[in-house]
């Protein structure tokens, strides 16, 4: 079911940045997504795309700049995501830079009786480094490995309006897929010098990565991905992410910054107890990732707004199993609490994945626009 | 408190190992060995409680817990066996294939008794069905991370009804976005997001103080 009616047909990069920063309350509510799956931008915009190749685009995609077929995928990927941005009227399109960094994710085998497509999750027992030897034994990318063809790619084709949101995965994120999130548990106790030499790894290519990709003119913003908590608490102790990750996303963040770029935080879970590290110490600008039995958008909202600007927060259960009544409803609820103050962008909790009723993805979009137009957007 | 146990809720892996292996080597009741694992245990499960300790110690705990198992068990095979609080079958619903939280659970509830009978991950309802049949277990577990999962974890109830069992055998779903709405939807008997909590849920099932 193609989209009917976009939430707009121009694009203001411009007020969604004063939005993020927290410099209006004034102008339309904007709408926001850190990720949307191949499956939901084919059936909004009508172009046909293997969706199971974006799977393989995104678990290897330093090998697309050395294969043709993977590289003509890539770009139609791209002219999908694109054309999924204009249809719906998004501010800007979502790249992610080539980063070729081996690793290792699971997917579902091919099950023919499912109605939704493939998808792929991070190794949760054992990845690819457990040990010293293996750490020693990686290959490491070069930072000149690191490439921006999709922010070139996208950056050359932006209507006018619109900008690059540039989604990098994070330290702590790889380090999952690396070690396995059991491996990585039972190490930060056994062996966190291990830990700590493959997040340095990893930091100088990230460090490298969001500074170049936040000095590109295209970008407008890094949505940084960094899941670090469950639902009742962070991953890893509070004391480990602050001596161990906090310290390096503020590197991160600050390659950002120095170009004047925002740095949006993405990372799913209870983080209450490192939330003043990442406000205070990191300087996120954002937060997203919102569950409601973890903590409604709302309330965090109410705790943090004056710090840092409050992205999306319709949660995945509702749009994937409720139904559009039902969604308008929470999205006002949402709106009621969130939009008067600033600072906020509609959004779902966590993606549009493949999961996800198309037509309360549809239902999201509508109600929002509907607050704008009422209040004279 | 015994060293075995303090050393196991400390996470010292290598003391536990040479406790264990002391006490087997002295002729301790293998038994009793596994009780001290178990308060042991139970103190890792009150230290994640109070946000003492959090996933990865709880992991830890598991690697150790079972480590400790492998020695003890060949001897309890060997003697006389404790009876296991209930029998449990346990699983990640079918279209899900994420198992760090049904691990932890399986493990914990190991420590705490329960004799367990572990699917795997992306468990069809016939899968479920067979063992609970197979095995003769009065409490199911259904573990899942996805939304898509919570209609494979009504199939399964589903599942268990149309196969006659569901009044010999109580049900728990467990995961990071399973609430009171999703147990209702699927038809289960209990619901948790946090693995420790869904041990104290079972106990009740099988009437354990």
């Amino acid at each position: 079911m193609p989209i009917e009616r976009p939430f707009k047909t121009s694009y203001n990069w411009e007020h969604l940045e004063k939005v993020l920063r927290r410099q209006t309350t004034e102008g339309p509510v904007p709408i926001i997504e850190l990720l949307v799956d191949a499956e939901p931008m084919s059936e909004v915009t009508g172009i046909d795309f293997p969706a199971a190749k974006a799977v393989e685009l995104f678990t290897n995609a330093g090998a697309a700049l050395n294969d043709n077929a993977a590289l003509e995928m890539g770009l139609k990927l791209m002219d999908l995501s694109l054309a999924f941005s204009k249809a719906v009227g998004y501010d800007y399109v979502t790249m992610i830079p080539i980063v070729p960094i081996r690793k290792t994710r699971r997917t579902l085998a091919d099950d023919p009786d499912a109605k939704r497509g493939q998808r792929a999750w991070i190794e949760e027992t054992k990845g690819i480094i457990s040990d010293r030897r293996e750490f020693e034994e990686y290959e490491w990318p070069s930072l000149d490995q690191v490439s921006l063809l999709p922010i070139d790619y996208a950056g050359g084709q932006l209507p006018a309006g619109m900008k690059v949101m540039v989604q990098c995965d994070g330290i702590f994120e790889i380090l999952k897929e690396l070690m396995g999130l059991q491996q990585l548990a039972i190490a930060s106790i056994k062996d966190p010098a291990l830990v700590d030499d493959i997040l340095e790894q990893l930091t100088r290519i990230m460090v490298h990565t969001v500074d170049i990709v936040a000095a590109h003119p295209a970008t407008g913003a890094v949505f940084y991905g960094e899941d670090m908590g469950s639902s009742v608490g962070t991953l890893l102790s509070p004391k480990f992410l602050k001596n161990y990750v906090i310290p390096r996303l503020k590197l991160i963040a600050d390659a950002c910054h120095k170009h004047g770029k925002l740095f949006l935080l993405h990372s799913c879970g209870q983080l209450e107890d490192i939330m003043e590290d990442l406000i205070g110490v990191v300087g996120i600008d954002a937060k997203h990732s919102f569950q409601d039995n973890i903590e409604p958008v709302e309330d965090y909202y109410r705790k943090y707004r004056d710090r840092v600007s409050v992205l999306g927060g319709l949660d995945m259960n509702l749009l994937s199993s409720g139904t559009t009544e039902e969604v308008k409803i929470r999205t006002r609820q949402i709106l009621k609490a969130c939009a008067p103050g600033g600072g906020f962008c509609v959004g779902s909790g966590n993606s549009i994945s493949n999961y996800v009723k198309i037509e309360n993805y549809y239902a999201m979009l509508d109600e929002t626009r509907k607050w704008n137009e009422e209040h004279g957007y | 408190m015994s060293d075995l146990a303090n050393a196991i809720a400390d996470l010292k892996e290598d003391e536990v190992k040479k406790i264990v292996q002391d006490m087997i080597n002295s002729g301790a009741d293998p038994l009793s060995i596994v009780e001290e694992c178990r308060k042991g245990m139970d103190i890792v499960g009150e230290r994640y409680k109070s946000k003492e300790y959090f996933l990865g110690e709880l992991i830890m705990s598991g690697e150790i817990f079972k480590e400790a198992m492998a020695v003890v068990e060949p001897k309890l095979k060997a003697g006389k066996s404790g009876s296991p609080l209930a029998k449990m079958v346990i699983g990640t619903a079918k279209g899900d294939i994420h198992n760090i939280g049904k691990d932890i659970a399986a493990t914990l509830l190991k420590a705490a008794g329960f004799e367990l009978y572990d699917v795997g991950v992306d468990a069809a309802p016939e899968v479920f069905v067979r063992t609970l049949k197979e095995s003769g277990a009065s409490i199911l577990g259904i573990s899942g991370l996805l939304t898509p999962s919570f209609e494979s974890m009504k199939l399964t109830v589903q599942a268990v009804e149309a196969a006659g069992l569901r009044s010999k055998v109580k049900i728990i779903i467990g995961g990071g976005i399973v609430t009171e709405v999703v147990r209702k939807y699927v038809g289960a008997d209990a619901v948790t997001d946090d693995a420790p909590e869904g041990v104290e849920l079972c106990k009740k099932f099988a009437g354990a103080k």
